[in-house]
Order: structure tokens, then C-alpha cells, then sequence
């Protein structure tokens, strides 16, 4: 079943150098599976993911021939509606958790702030849900993480506390926007486990937005290969090292190996084409 | 001899009363015209060590020698002529008001250089920038090409050691290939030594012939390029750093 | 025009001139986007023009007094906004006044803003006893309220245009420390600040080349927005008695002038109340718009 259905989406923004157009007919749908959007910086990667959600500030303006979620269309939406479905069906999950927890305020009471405000659940209640969140996202001392402010928290815990955050309200859809670029090499491979672990055991959809092609094949079903505001390749993740556009397989193949040969990298030639 | 001596290297910053041990103890040698790499994740003291060298971080104990001779403190303008460094961020570390002709002339009127205008053109040819570029600003460049006006601000002066602070970690992958790739071809050229720092053993492996792998501050482990590519590691720390290279992932 | 356009926009510049034209010119796009800050520009460039061609636009004498044409109102024939209690045209005072008001902004423009960068780069860049002692001197200039401390000065040097400019310059450079203070110190630990430091360059041409520019978008603004209190300042101690001395038409000594008939004949204080109204609105929003074209943090794309 179709859980999200884009086409022909558009974003564009109305700068003093003219229009800029950042994501340029993207169409895509997805059921409840794990979807992966990969591309390198300006593809109009992330733009997608915060489209869906119609986060976009002014001068940029969205516009799609069709964006459904589950019957509802998020074009015809009032910003009501669109504040309701975020959060509680369509979560997102961002680069840094510096940047997305309230710095002021203890880590428990923002777990604990949505279920109490929107699920009017009492204060032992709502406590007890954010340390089963917290625990399902193999924090193992819950308790101090609570009442911990999030400076106190290292990076790959801050992200493990933003996904139980964004898991509470048990969505339909998370997006997550390169979820794991800002944690050690080591950290991330567990915290993908975690987040690969929870949409596999609910039942989600998960659109994962990532520059790194490999780190997408492996966590997803799908992939899309944006390149300049447009998808050049939609294929199965376990297909990638078939890929047939050349920019799929440079992007693949210029990343270095270890023990791999000592002759330069090959490069990725962009050809104009690609983008028409 | 070796051109670059770390001996028992020690940092250690004070902030509010507080001290920080940045790294601890730490020994190493790089050979002329040798890649060293230094190898581990956020906090582990490896960005510190480049910053040492530089006189940018409190030295409390042990000693670095390059060229067998002690740095004097404050660094002075010989030492400018010698070593040079390229930072991770190409948005932070190019001046936002200067056009890259003013970042690239610079380092010539410092030391009183002439010929600036053949000089920088020529830089800009040596990394592979058109001459157009020249008086462009930094905002009106992509994140490589503004990489790429940093590695040829450090050449400016003809050093022959270059600190590289993951100098490609803020870059698309196929940007950071064709950086990798110029500067190895720089340094062949110029016969230059490097001392590279990265979160990423794969980049490391691909750029230099030995690494030294920190955390916390310490020295894990120093492995040449063959033990790192036949997985010889003998410590726990340097095997789970190497299993979680994201060139791994795909495989296992 | 279309040719010098291109040539502005071209993305590849062939030299300095070309590259820094270039970069106002799409400043001056991002500009002209607010309607407010036009505005504010209008003001100003209206001052310019009035205070250039003064001598030929007003329509009599500043100065020279007829008595039997004292205190008329406003829309009188021959006297647009009345005249004052020496029979003076108040237009042509208030054209006339126009030029000192813009020669008392201009001194202050210039000289307060660059002391106080100076005073607030060196001291952030520094840190350490250096910032301590500038800054606790700049303390002790911000305790004071700035018209008493310009009162101090003026009493001290005695009444006159040039000594009203001095006390306001004296008195106004603490807030331009400040700013330059503030944002030295987010530049001062930046990757550029350390990569020309590792260039072997000196602590001068780094303040001055590197890190007062970036001072500078903040500083301009600051003037601006400062320069409606720079005018108030001036036309208070005209106000006083401790500026400009009649019988120069200055503005606030205009006022001053006019108080007596505040009640009946209102348009005397008014009209030159209006002036430094319109001026001081005027460079406001012309400093509100400056903010948007100049903050770096804005400018990125």
C-alpha cells in the first residue's frame, strides 16, 4: 500500500541572481518501506525531505501535481493540518542534535513535554513512556540521560535521544536527514542499527537522505541518485553495484579503500546532460 | 634523521578552572618527504597535535623537533617558510571579505615576495583553478574549489611540510577524490611531507604510508600501510575503528 | 546600460575594481528589495542635495531679520512655513541648517566609529590586560548618560560648533568599541584568522586587514541607526544653549528658539522639530535595510 505518493515536485526559490530551482520534478512513491535519497551537496536532497513536510521558508515556494500521505493532500493542507501531521504521523530526524534539542531544557522533560501536552498523560505515565523510548533506543541508564541537559549528552547519544523523541508518537513516516554525518565512524554504525531495528519492528516508512552511497545501500530498499534537483536513477539497493547512470557508478567508485590501490581516485565527470 | 620529532607530547587546556588533557604522552616521527597519518574519532586529541606544531595549543610537557631543531615560541616567519597547514572547513578558513587573489598574495607581502601577480596565477594553475577565478570571492566557489584555494595559499611560501587537518571531510565524495588525488600529485611533485589527520581509515590507507591511531588523547597504535591493509592490528580499539570504515559497510 | 550590467553581474571579475563593483552592485539588488530602506536612502540623498545647493534654494536670507514680518503662520505667501520671531524664513533656516546638521553628523561619522573600532579590535584581539584596561575605560565612558557627559565637555571647552562636535564624538565611540569588541571575538579563534597568523603575519596587519572588516558591516549600521541620536544630541545642546550659537540656523537652537511661542505660534518650534524628525527617521530605516545587504550572516547565498 502507498503511503506516500509525490509527483512532479518543485521547489524553487526567488533570489536577487533570478530563480533558483533546487529540486526540479522529483517524483517518487513510497510504501512501508525504507527509502534511500542519495546525492551530493545541492542535489536538492534535503530540500525534498523538508518538501514533504512543507518546510520550507520564504522566498522558496513548493509545488507539486500531486503529494498525498496516506489519503490526505499535503498541498490542499492547512498549516493546521500540516501541524498536526508533523511530529505525530511524519517525523524528521535531523544531521545535528546540537542544533535540535532545546539546550535550556532537561532531556526528560522534552521526552515527556509532547506526550503530556498532546496525549494529556499524567506526569508517572508520560515518565515511564520516555524511559521505554529512551530504552528502545539501547540507552542503558535512562534515568540519568532524563535528567540530563542535552550539552551533557555526546553526540551519538543526543542522536539516539532525537530518535526516541521522534518515536514517540509512534509516526507513520520518519525522514531522517543524514542522520549519522555528524557522529564517529564507530558510533554510527550502532545508532543505524538501532534506527534500521525500530522502522523494521513498527512497520514505518523511513526515507533516509544521505551524501554516502554505501551507508544507503546497506539500510535501505530503495535508492534514489539525485543529481541537480533531479532523480537520474531509481533502483534496488542490492542492485547498486549494477547501477547503469555513470553518475551512480562514479559516485560509488571514487571513494577511496582500504588497501585499495595508490593510484589517484577516479574521478566523476559531470556531464551537463545528466541534468536535462 | 627524521624531519618532523614528536617526543612525550603533552597538551593540556585550562577552561574555567578545569583542565583537559587534549593528548597525553605521545611520540612520533615522520620521515622527509614521508605521508603520516593520524587516525580517530571526535575528541581524540589528533586535530591538537597539527595545532601544537603551529604554537595554537598550550605544550605542557614533552618536545617537537622539526628539522632537528626546536620550535621557538612564538613561531616567527622561518617557520612560516617551512610548514604550512590546510584546515578541515573550506567555508571557515578562506577570509569571507577577500577575493582569492588578496588570500593568495598575502602570504607573498608578509615576506616581502615579489612577482605576486605570476605567482598567484600561477598557484591557481597548480591546483587546477581557471585564471577566472582570481578575483573571485570565496561565496561565489563550490566547497572543493575553495579546498582548493587553501592547499595553494599553503604553497605560497614553498614549505616543505604540510599539516593537513581532514581537508577533506567537509567535501562530496567525488570532491574529495580529486582532492586526495592533487594533493598526492602535489606532493610527489614537490617532494613535500605530509601530516594528515582524518576520522576516516580509508582516506588515510588511500593517502599515506604510515598511521597512528589515538583516542582519548593517546597513542593506540602505529600500524603501516600493509598491517592496516591485511588487518594485522594487535589492539581492540584499532580493530573496531577499522571494522567501522564505511568502505567495510557494504561488505559485511 | 545593459553592457555595464553584464559586466557588473560577470561572474569571473578580471580585476579588483570589477570584483568589489561587482559585489556592491549585488548589494545594492538586495536593497533595493526593501521599500522601507529606499525610503530611508531617499531621506538621506534629500539631505545631501539640500544641504549642497542650500545657498541657491533658499529663498531669503537665514540670518538677515525684518521685524514687520515676525511670527506669520504657514502655506503665508512668499513664506511656505511661516517665519519666526525675527521675521526669519523658516525654510530657508531650516535649508541653511541642513548644512550643519550634515557637517556635525559627517565629523562624528567619521572620527567616533574609527576610534572605536580601533580600541575594540585591539582590545579583542589582545585579550588578556590590555582588553581589561580598554574596556574598563569604556566603562567608565558608557556609566555616564551621553548628553550630560557631552554637557561636561562642552562647559569645559566652552559653547560652538566644533566643541559640540568633539564632546559628541568623545562621548559616542564607547557603543562602537563594543560591537568591534563583540565581534572580534568571534572572528579571533576563525580558521582564516589562524591561517594568516601561520603566514608569519603581525598582530597590525591582522587587525587591520583581516579582522576590521569584518567589524565594519556591524559598525556601518550601528552609525546609522546611531546617527538620529547623534542629531538629537546636537540639536539638544543647541537646545541648551551649548552648540551651535544664534544666530547659525541650526536646528535644535531652532527649537529652543521657538519654545517661547510654543502655544500660539506652534510652526516656530515645529517645523525645524519635524526636520530632525524626518532626518533621524531617514537614516533609521536606511540603516534597518543596511543591516539586511550587510550582515554576513544574511549574505551567504
Amino acid at each position: 500500500m502507498t503511503l506516500l505518493s509525490v509527483e512532479n515536485l518543485r521547489v524553487t526559490f526567488d533570489t536577487e541572481a533570478g530563480l533558483v530551482e533546487a529540486v526540479r520534478g522529483v517524483s517518487f512513491s513510497l510504501g512501508r518501506e525504507r527509502l534511500g535519497i542519495v546525492g551530493e551537496s545541492g542535489s536538492g536532497k534535503t530540500m525534498t525531505g523538508r518538501a514533504v513536510l512543507r518546510l520550507i521558508r520564504p522566498p522558496g515556494k513548493i509545488t507539486a501535481d500531486r503529494m498525498v500521505f496516506d489519503g490526505q493532500d499535503l498541498m490542499q493542507a492547512s498549516d493546521r493540518e500540516m501541524r498536526a501531521l508533523r511530529g505525530r504521523r511524519i517525523a524528521m530526524v535531523m544531521q545535528d542534535p546540537k542544533y535540535s534539542l532545546n539546550p535550556v531544557l532537561k532531556v526528560g522533560a522534552q521526552l515527556m513535554e509532547g506526550l503530556r501536552q498532546r496525549d494529556r498523560l499524567g506526569r508517572a505515565e508520560a515518565h515511564a513512556k520516555a524511559v521505554a523510548a529512551l530504552e528502545a533506543v539501547q540507552i542503558r541508564d535512562p534515568d540519568r540521560v532524563m535528567d540530563a541537559y542535552p550539552h551533557e549528552l555526546s553526540g551519538g547519544m543526543g542522536q539516539r535521544v532525537m530518535i526516541a523523541m521522534m518515536l514517540i508518537p509512534n509516526p507513520d513516516l520518519l525522514i531522517a536527514d543524514e542522520p549519522t554525518s555528524a557522529l564517529d565512524v564507530t558510533v554510527q554504525a550502532e545508532v543505524l542499527s538501532i534506527l534500521d531495528g525500530l522502522v523494521r519492528d513498527r512497520g514505518m516508512g523511513l526515507i533516509f537522505i544521505s551524501h554516502d552511497l554505501r551507508l544507503v545501500a546497506r539500510f535501505c530498499d530503495r535508492v534514489l541518485v539525485m543529481y541537480k534537483g533531479k532523480v537520474v536513477e531509481e533502483l534496488a539497493a542490492r542492485d547498486l553495484t549494477r547501477a547503469k547512470h555513470p553518475y551512480t557508478q562514479g559516485l560509488l567508485n571514487c571513494l577511496p579503500r582500504i588497501g585499495g590501490p595508490r593510484q589517484p581516485l577516479p574521478g566523476l565527470d559531470r556531464n551537463a546532460e545528466w541534468a536535462t | 634523521m627524521a624531519l618532523i620529532e614528536i617526543e612525550n607530547l603533552s597538551v593540556t587546556f585550562t577552561a574555567k578552572g578545569r583542565k583537559v588533557r587534549a593528548v597525553q604522552g605521545v611520540s612520533l616521527s615522520v620521515n622527509e618527504r614521508e605521508s603520516f597519518g593520524l587516525v580517530g574519532e571526535s575528541g581524540s586529541g589528533k586535530s591538537t597535535i597539527l595545532r601544537a606544531i603551529c604554537g595554537m595549543a598550550p605544550i605542557t610537557g614533552g618536545t617537537i623537533r622539526i628539522g632537528g631543531q626546536p620550535l621557538p615560541t612564538p613561531r616567527g616567519r622561518a617557520f612560516s617558510r617551512q610548514v604550512q597547514m590546510v584546515f578541515q572547513d573550506p567555508y571557515a578558513s578562506l577570509h569571507p571579505r577577500h577575493t582569492i587573489d588578496r588570500t593568495l598574495s598575502e602570504p607573498l607581502a608578509i615576506h616581502g615576495l615579489a612577482d605576486t601577480d605570476a605567482r598567484v596565477v600561477q598557484a591557481l594553475k597548480d591546483v587546477g583553478l581557471p585564471a577566472a577565478f582570481r578575483f573571485r570571492f570565496p561565496h561565489q566557489l563550490s566547497g572543493g574549489q575553495r579546498q582548493r584555494v587553501a592547499i595553494a595559499r599553503a604553497l605560497m611560501l614553498e614549505p616543505s611540510i604540510l599539516l593537513l587537518d581532514e581537508p577533506t571531510s567537509a567535501l562530496d565524495a567525488s570532491v574529495q577524490a580529486e582532492t586526495l588525488n592533487l594533493l598526492n600529485r602535489l606532493r610527489t611533485e614537490r617532494g613535500l611531507t605530509f601530516l594528515m589527520v582524518s576520522h576516516d581509515l580509508a582516506v588515510i590507507d588511500h593517502m599515506c604510508d604510515r598511521v597512528l591511531v589515538m583516542q582519548h588523547g593517546r597513542a593506540v597504535e602505529e600500524l603501516a600501510r600493509e598491517t592496516l591493509a591485511a588487518a594485522g592490528m594487535t589492539t581492540d580499539y584499532a580493530r573496531s575503528l577499522f571494522a567501522a570504515s564505511a568502505d567495510r559497510m557494504l561488505e559485511t | 546600460m545593459s553592457a555595464l550590467t553584464q559586466w557588473l553581474r560577470d561572474p569571473s571579475p578580471q580585476s579588483r575594481l570589477q570584483a568589489r563593483l561587482g559585489q556592491s552592485f549585488m548589494g545594492w539588488l538586495r536593497f533595493r528589495r526593501n521599500p522601507l530602506a529606499m525610503a530611508g536612502l531617499a531621506v538621506v540623498l534629500l539631505l545631501l542635495v539640500v544641504a549642497a545647493f542650500a545657498p541657491w534654494l533658499a529663498p531669503y536670507d537665514p540670518i538677515a531679520q525684518n521685524l514687520k514680518l515676525r511670527l506669520l503662520p504657514p502655506l503665508t505667501a512668499g513664506h511656505p512655513l511661516g517665519t519666526d520671531d525675527f521675521g526669519r524664513d523658516i525654510l530657508s533656516r531650516l535649508i541653511m541648517g541642513s548644512r550643519i546638521t550634515l557637517f556635525i553628523i559627517t565629523l562624528v561619522a567619521v572620527t567616533a566609529p574609527l576610534f572605536g573600532m580601533l580600541v575594540g579590535t585591539i582590545a579583542g584581539y589582545f585579550g588578556g590586560w590590555t582588553d581589561e584596561i580598554l574596556m574598563r575605560v569604556t566603562d567608565i565612558f558608557l556609566a555616564f548618560p551621553k548628553l550630560i557627559l557631552a554637557l561636561a565637555l562642552v562647559a569645559v571647552l566652552g559653547p560652538g560648533m566644533e566643541n559640540a562636535v568633539l564632546a559628541i564624538a568623545l562621548t559616542s565611540w564607547p557603543p562602537y568599541a563594543r560591537v568591534a569588541r563583540a565581534e572580534t571575538l568571534t572572528v579571533r579563534n576563525s580558521d582564516y584568522i589562524a591561517a594568516v597568523r601561520l603566514q608569519g603575519a603581525g598582530a597590525a596587519r591582522i587587525i587591520w586587514g583581516h579582522v576590521m572588516p569584518m567589524c565594519l558591516p556591524s559598525v556601518i549600521i550601528r552609525v546609522t541607526l546611531d546617527m538620529a541620536g547623534v542629531i538629537l544630541i546636537a540639536a539638544g545642546l543647541g537646545f541648551l544653549g551649548l552648540g551651535v550659537q544664534p544666530p547659525m540656523p541650526e536646528w535644535g537652537a531652532m527649537i529652543s528658539a521657538g519654545r517661547k511661542y510654543l502655544f500660539e505660534q506652534w510652526w516656530v518650534a515645529t517645523m525645524p522639530g519635524l526636520a530632525i524628525f524626518i532626518v533621524s527617521l531617514g537614516f533609521n530605516l536606511l540603516g534597518d535595510g543596511l543591516r539586511d545587504v550587510l550582515d554576513p550572516r544574511n549574505s551567504g547565498k
